[in-house]
């Protein structure tokens, strides 16, 4: 027999495998295949599980109304803040306010770690809230794993221009070995 | 070794109602409890709703292996893939969620309903961070933001098969990380 091969199960829980039906009869009846999609899973669906950096009003909504404690700080082009993680926050959301979001066409978000200048996170067609001309950055606890220091750059495209905004904050989480 | 009981022979079991077919019950329930999780996960993408159609799932088949309704016994795993299709479509649908079973079934279905293999998010979140740039934004863009790998290749690019040789690289990569935490803990 033919088990599935590790790509096959990375494509599958993807949503992006072009034979699933059949993927799946072998799937039910294969149990060597079935323990190694159990592995697959517990890191892809641990990943999807995981909250946007990049939010939009609604979500945040939905978050909020889900119960999960946010703290909200609202920045202005050029701030370069330190901002503590409190301990019994769920997200620290970060407002990149200030800009003109009315003609926008699309927005990019890059989050990079400012000391090494290394991308974290890019999102080409980030979500945004147009009439508050801000984009939301949902900050969470885990992301203590990564570099403290974090510049967010903000590209809006549209009627014809590019403007570039840049933030920059210093995490510190205060459960961590940072704080 | 012991020979592993057919699922043909579990279901005759069951169907002839006798003393043994509780434990067959039982036995069938944990065979396909994990791979039902899997396929919720898959089409329902929530933990709970994959719970849900695990124990929807079982309780259908658990009914039609009873009532002998269960046409080809060589082909049991089609049948239990066929019924949580079925139940998946429905609970897409109208957002069904389980409904109270009666004692007997739930006792049944105890501790077959698969937990979530644990993994740490933070240690998670350390591995994804030791990806090269394109692999984390291939990852991100794929399990975060939910976009295709056709799109992921548009906004990177590459090629869409390029996406998808970057995406189960760095998913295998993300793994031996893990791993590597996992025996460094025990060590």
């Amino acid at each position: 027999m033919t088990h599935l091969s590790f790509e096959d199960l990375v494509a599958y829980f993807a949503g992006d495998h072009p034979g699933e039906e059949t993927l799946e009869e072998h799937l039910f009846g294969c149990d060597a295949c079935s323990r190694e999609a159990s592995r697959v899973a517990a890191i892809t669906e641990t990943l999807r599980a995981e909250i946007p950096p990049v939010l939009d009003a609604s979500r945040l909504a939905t978050l909020r109304a889900r119960g999960l404690r946010v703290v909200e700080n609202e920045l202005r082009p050029g701030d370069r803040l330190t901002l503590e993680f409190p301990q019994q926050v769920d997200i620290l959301l970060h407002r990149l306010a200030g800009l003109d979001l009315t003609s926008a066409e699309t927005v990019a978000v890059r989050i990079v770690a400012e000391s090494t200048g290394r991308t974290l996170v890019e999102v080409a067609d980030a979500r945004f809230d147009r009439s508050a001309g801000a984009v939301l950055i949902a900050c969470q606890r885990h992301f203590a794993a990564f570099p403290p220091d974090t510049l967010f750059e903000v590209t809006v495209r549209g009627a014809g221009e590019q403007r570039i905004e840049r933030y920059s904050v210093h995490h510190v989480f205060q459960t961590s070995a940072r704080s | 070794m012991e020979q592993e009981v057919t699922d043909a022979e579990l279901v005759r079991t069951i169907a002839a109602r006798g003393a043994d077919a509780r434990s067959a019950e039982e036995a069938l329930c944990r065979r396909y409890a994990p791979r039902i999780r899997l396929y919720g996960l898959r089409h329902l993408r929530d933990e709970d709703r994959a719970r849900d159609l695990v124990q929807m799932s079982l309780l259908a088949v658990l009914e039609a292996a009873r009532a002998a309704r269960i046409a080809e016994l060589d082909k049991i795993e089609r049948f239990v893939l066929a019924t949580a299709r079925n139940i998946a479509v429905r609970v897409r649908q109208r957002d069904a969620r389980a409904q109270p079973m009666p004692v007997d079934d739930l006792e049944v279905l105890a501790g077959v309903v698969p937990e979530a293999p644990p993994v740490e998010r933070e240690g998670l979140m350390r591995c994804f961070d030791q990806l090269e740039d394109r692999a984390r934004s291939v990852v991100f863009l794929t399990f975060n933001e939910e976009r295709s790998a056709d799109e992921i290749a548009a906004a990177l690019g590459t090629t869409a098969g390029n996406v998808r040789v970057v995406r189960h690289r760095a998913i295998a990569a993300i793994r031996k990380c893990l791993d590597g935490a996992a025996r460094e803990v025990r060590a």
